[in-house]
């Protein structure tokens, strides 16, 4: 299976689906960090985080995957949503709450 | 060693802008961007422009940037107090 397809797997299979630098436990970076501590103000309790600082594989293809060159990146239902700075737009403004809502 | 100036000149240069700002430390960055070329695009959009504008130089040179897009209706309705 190419890196291309395991990520496919992984961003469909998961209801929330974050690529960060760390874990929401010990983030190594504080855009990854701001990324979880976002998700978790929303209540998201399942997030499938994946740290992409122990699968150099992904972290190379993840940037390819949806055309994004940087980390973290947020998938909702298999759909890319963003990186640090969307996230913390959407989440001020009420869209983030909304996409996860509907994807409840 | 990347300066912000250099950042500003790399979005100029591959983008239309009517306003750019960048401020950075040489290796974290924030940037701010209007441009008529977001008309119409959504954030991920706009930002993906950025991103090539700036091509390798993402991944090799700069560490981190931030990044805040307008269209020009959106940063005059800002400018307005």
């Amino acid at each position: 299976m190419s890196v291309q397809d395991t990520i496919r797997q992984q961003v469909t299979g998961h209801r929330v689906v974050l690529y960060m630098k760390g874990t929401p436990d010990f983030p190594q970076c504080g855009f990854s960090a701001n990324a979880v501590r976002i998700l978790q103000m929303c209540g998201v309790q399942d997030i499938f985080a994946v740290n992409v600082l122990e699968e150099p594989e992904i972290r190379q293809g993840i940037k390819e995957y949806a055309n994004w060159p940087t980390i973290p990146q947020l998938y909702v239902n298999g759909e890319f949503v963003g990186g640090s700075d969307i996230l913390t737009e959407m989440f001020q403004n009420g869209e983030l709450q909304k996409v996860l809502k509907k994807a409840a | 060693m990347v300066y912000p100036q250099d950042i500003k000149a790399f979005i100029q240069n591959a983008l239309p802008c009517d306003h750019v700002e960048v401020q950075g430390d040489g290796h974290h960055f924030e940037a701010l961007i209007v441009s008529p070329e977001f008309r119409g695009k959504s954030m991920v959009q706009q930002h993906q422009l950025v991103y090539r504008a700036l091509g390798d130089r993402m991944r090799e040179e700069i560490h981190a940037l931030s990044m805040k897009t307008f269209t020009p209706e959106q940063w005059a309705e800002r400018g307005v107090p």
